[in-house]
């Protein structure tokens, strides 16, 4: 295959430029140096630079003008930068020529302010065609780019799918580098038209068809992979919205209907929900299980008196200063140590003690610590009695009791734990005859009374032979 | 003189010896030349190792290793779901076309020749020419509330499917056992990097110290393919390595004090030896000398719970009925129900292998309508009594379960040298195969992803071991990008440069 003479020409326009930008510069600073007796020595060389810049600018108007012709420009900015190389080539003729016709001073003067000019412009117009408009001031207005895409739309069902939706994920995720300005690849999508329409290597969309739309692929290619869209180092589009785009491409790439007015398969369904709610950019749902505020450090002392004892006492994250707490390998147990629990109540959110001894003053210390939010006592003796004075944790989330002598009378006690959300009752005296009670008093709690069983079938104890 | 004095000469002779050794004039020379190059070559490399300067910032993000107390539990990097692991590894590779990947499409294929399109530029163990199709040998039916699809080899299974996820279009790039098991549980299919377990005791200790952190049961009758490097610790310091027990007998092969040796004298040993390793340790200054001495001190403390936790005899009656444990002999419902005991007493990470899942179908043991079938009888009650009494003993929330195997097996009937095999059978097949998770914030009644009518292809949430391997590490608190360690000059992961967090099925 033959690249076209022409193209080829084009390709050295963005070398070709930096001749005449550097040399006629020169000239510029040449001449006004030479103005001052010291440099007076440099006034030959004047007309040799101009003489070249000016053959450089000739030569930079040619392979520009067949570059405009076989890429995909902004037509504005193209025919700005044109004309303007254009004048820069004619002014620095003329300047060439009035050098020889030894015009006066004032003229050659003004004559290289005036190529400076001109080559600062069409130097920065050039360079904001091939690296985007934004280029030079995107790094002082960059952290604006971060943020939702799309605001919350209380109105998704009659907003226009491909104006007020699709057509703003573009926008943020992809005009900067396949919008007006600049086209990579040859791909333009600012408009439907140009989205039919392609890039360099074909079409991007089959409507209908997303499994085989190029557009979509290079946006599920994983982050690593050189075809990957967008590129690594830019702002990523979200699940949700490769959904949505994955949804327009599979329902015809319309742009005049409704989102009512679409079919609306089930997976898209979720994805509208959190488009009405705003919440497209929500990826993990942060941890719950913790106390909201924020708490100081807990003793150093009191943790390792605790530690001594065999208890494990450790953060829940390196960065937090909440305590998870263990009595799995305690040495020995006593009311002291249940002391030490109470002189660490603010930093204590998950506490496990399977098994330990409990007295009356481990209660009083244990219910002291109502930053809670998930505790484990169970196989040991509590009792509805010590179970009421539970009602104080109100940070509780989970709660372990199985193995206890608790009852249902005992579990009522808990209604007012508004933030319960597991509780486990496994051989403790509850019985099944209670549960439309329990089930009445604590709504949205999830109790597991166990005694689960998997029945014998069969096929567990026989065994198939092969056939003879 | 009897042989026993004799015996004891020699010793004697042999430590004089050894002492005088250490204090000739040639020992010192050689010591002194090797001291002085040491320091040279310290002083020229002083800016590589761990202590410069350069690595204090990668030091506070990463794990504080403490030699002499290397289990000790430590904080994970955020707030984590869950607190313990049991890995259900199927080696060998179970079918998933016989199990979970329900595919009526391939019913209609049974008997043809395998399009040539499925075959080109594929690389199969042992297929060669045109194999036949071979279509699902199990009867399907959708269960529970999330309307999973489990065949009717899993009966029990089927009913608490509303408490798992499944991954059913897991892929992987490995199609022999050895390095595919590798790949799943040490992020790399060739040997030499530490085992997932291995990661997360180092990473997290265990918050028992009177057992092991990592422990590692078997059955079938046999290792996986893989051998010991699957639950190995690589470079990490060993004492992060994987404890193989027994769930018959001692749990630990010499957990025993021999007869006439009273733990008192058993103190005093290990004291003796201790002392030794700490001199040693003076000397040389290395960090393993400290692991090994916490190594013998946890070993004489487990002599006393270890034989306590490990013995499934004192769970009550019913509780074996549910498991279907088989008493007295070793097998995979007994190792669950001691998976169970162990996590409850708060060991880390729990791994099971169970060996005999390689249906090539060249006999009837590994044929999928015979041996399979049984094989699926022998895990089927255990693992749904796990799920079911982890649940009823609020420990399911911070337990994650996971069951799987090392890869697929093809849609098409194996037909080794040419031959179709005599009894149903798949070859392995690395493009799809389904593994399940449950428990440990991972959401319930849950299916991701989707593989072809045939299930021969991922064809949507498409995932590899890395993205398993990120989605435990997350679970249990790490971010498994950052979770590294120094080795040879370099940070490395689990996940080495792969791995995505499956968010889709965090609940």
């Amino acid at each position: 295959m033959l690249l076209s003479v022409a193209d080829l020409i084009g390709r050295f326009h963005p070398i070709l430029v930096h001749l005449p930008i550097g040399i006629l510069l020169l000239a510029c600073i040449l001449n006004w140096l030479s103005g001052n007796e010291k440099y007076a020595g440099i006034k030959p060389a004047i007309s040799l630079a101009i003489l070249l810049g000016m053959i450089g600018a000739i030569f930079s108007c040619i392979s520009g003008y067949f570059l405009s012709q076989s890429a995909d420009y902004s037509e504005d900015l193209v025919w700005n930068h044109q004309w303007l190389g254009i004048i820069t080539a004619i002014v620095s003729i003329t300047w060439y020529y009035l050098y020889h016709n030894s015009a006066s001073k004032p003229i050659l003067k003004w004559s290289s302010v005036a190529i400076f000019i001109l080559v600062t412009i069409t130097g920065h117009l050039g360079g904001s065609l091939t690296h985007g408009e934004d280029y030079l001031t995107e790094m002082l207005s960059s952290p604006s780019k971060a943020g939702p895409v799309l605001a919350a739309m209380p109105n998704a069902p009659d907003a226009i799918l491909y104006k007020d939706v699709i057509n703003p994920i573009f926008e943020a995720r992809c005009y900067s580098c396949h919008g007006a300005n600049k086209q990579k690849g040859k791909l333009r999508l600012d408009s439907p038209a140009f989205i039919k329409r392609g890039g360099e290597d074909g079409e991007v969309v089959v409507a209908g068809k997303p499994e085989e739309s190029e557009l979509i692929k290079r946006l599920l290619l994983s982050l690593d992979a050189k075809k990957h869209m967008p590129p690594r180092n830019k702002s990523q589009l979200t699940e949700k919205e490769i959904s949505l785009l994955h949804w327009w491409i599979s329902t015809g790439m319309d742009v005049t209907k409704k989102i009512k007015e679409i079919d609306q398969p089930e997976n898209i369904k979720p994805v509208l929900a959190a488009l009405q709610k705003g919440t497209l950019d929500e990826k993990t749902i942060p941890v719950t299980d913790l106390p909201a505020e924020t708490v100081k450090p807990a003793d150093m002392a009191v943790i390792g008196q605790l530690q001594k004892a065999g208890i494990v006492v450790i953060p829940v994250a390196r960065e937090s200063n909440y305590l998870s707490v263990n009595f799995v390998s305690a040495l020995s147990v006593n009311d002291s140590l249940f002391g030490l629990l109470a002189s660490i109540k603010d930093q204590l959110a998950w506490l496990k003690m399977d098994g330990v001894p409990l007295s009356d003053a481990a209660i009083s210390s244990l219910t002291s610590c109502t930053k809670q939010t998930r505790l484990q006592i169970s196989n040991t003796s509590l009792n509805d009695a010590q179970l009421a004075r539970f009602s104080k944790l109100l940070n509780l989330q989970s709660l372990n009791l199985v193995g206890t002598k608790i009852t249902t009378k005992g579990l009522l006690q808990l209604k007012g734990l508004a933030h319960l959300k597991n509780v486990y009752v496994y051989k403790t005296g509850i019985t099944s005859a209670d549960w439309l009670v329990i089930k009445q008093n604590l709504k949205g709690v999830s109790i597991d009374s166990g005694n689960y069983s998997v029945p014998m079938l069969v096929g567990d104890t026989t065994l198939v032979k092969a056939p003879k | 003189m009897t042989q026993k004095e004799l015996h004891d000469q020699r010793l004697l002779k042999e430590a004089e010896a050894a002492i005088l050794r250490m204090h000739t004039r040639r020992h010192f020379l050689k010591e002194s030349a090797m001291g002085l190059g040491a320091l040279a070559i310290g002083s020229l490399f002083g800016n590589c190792g761990l202590n410069s300067a350069n690595t204090a910032k990668s030091a506070s993000t990463s794990i504080a290793f403490d030699p002499a107390h290397p289990l000790l539990p430590k904080a994970p990097q955020f707030p984590g779901k869950a607190k313990s692991v049991i890995y259900l590894h199927m080696a060998g590779a179970p079918s998933q076309l016989e199990l979970f990947d329900y595919k009526p499409e391939l019913m209609k294929m049974n008997g043809q020749d395998c399009p040539p399109s499925l075959l080109a530029g594929k690389q199969f163990a042992f297929i060669t020419g045109v194999p036949k199709m071979l279509g699902p040998q199990a009867k399907f039916a959708q269960h529970g509330e999330s309307r999973a699809w489990i065949s009717d080899n899993l009966p029990h299974l089927s009913t608490v499917a509303d408490e798992i996820s499944f991954l059913k279009a897991v892929s992987t790039d490995q199609f022999n056992h050895a390095p595919a098991q590798l790949l799943m549980h040490t992020g790399s299919a060739r040997l030499g990097r530490p085992s997932m377990g291995s990661w997360v005791t180092y990473g997290l200790g265990t918050e028992n110290q009177n057992l092991p952190g990592f422990v590692v049961l078997t059955s079938g009758g046999s290792f996986p393919d893989a051998g010991k490097s699957v639950w190995g610790s690589g470079f990490l310091p060993s004492v992060y390595q994987g404890v193989q027990c027994r769930s018959e007998g001692d749990p630990v092969l010499f957990i025993k004090d021999p007869d006439g040796m009273s733990r008192n004298l058993r103190k005093a040993s290990i004291d003796a030896i201790n002392a030794a390793n700490q001199q040693e340790y003076e000397e040389y200054n290395d960090p393993e000398i400290l692991s090994r001495i916490s190594q013998y001190e946890m070993a004489y403390r487990m002599q006393i719970t270890a034989p306590e936790v490990m013995n499934i005899n004192d769970e009550p009656d019913y509780i074996h009925e549910m498991y279907g444990t088989k008493p007295g002999k070793a097998c995979f419902a007994n190792n669950v129900l001691l998976a169970r005991k162990l996590v409850e007493k708060g060991v880390r990470y729990v791994q099971l292998f169970d060996w005999g899942w390689d249906a090539h179908g060249d006999n009837p043991n590994n044929s999928l309508n015979i041996g399979i079938v049984n094989k699926c009888r022998s895990i089927d009650k255990a693992i749904t009594a796990l799920l079911l009494d982890l649940k009823q003993r609020g420990l399911l929330e911070e337990t994650l379960v996971v069951w799987g195997g090392e890869f697929g097996r093809t849609p098409m009937m194996e037909n080794r040298n040419g031959i179709d095999a005599p009894y149903k059978g798949r070859d392995h097949h690395t493009e799809a195969f389904t593994i399940w998770m449950a428990g440990g914030g991972i959401k319930k009644g849950y299916s991701h992803g989707e593989t072809d009518e045939i299930g021969y292809s991922s064809i949507s949430g498409k995932v590899q071991a890395y993205d398993i391997q990120a989605t435990i590490l997350n679970q249990l608190g790490f971010n498994h990008e950052e979770f590294t360690y120094p080795f040879q000059g370099r940070p490395f992961r689990l996940t080495d440069v792969g791995g995505k967090v499956i968010n889709e099925i965090l609940a």
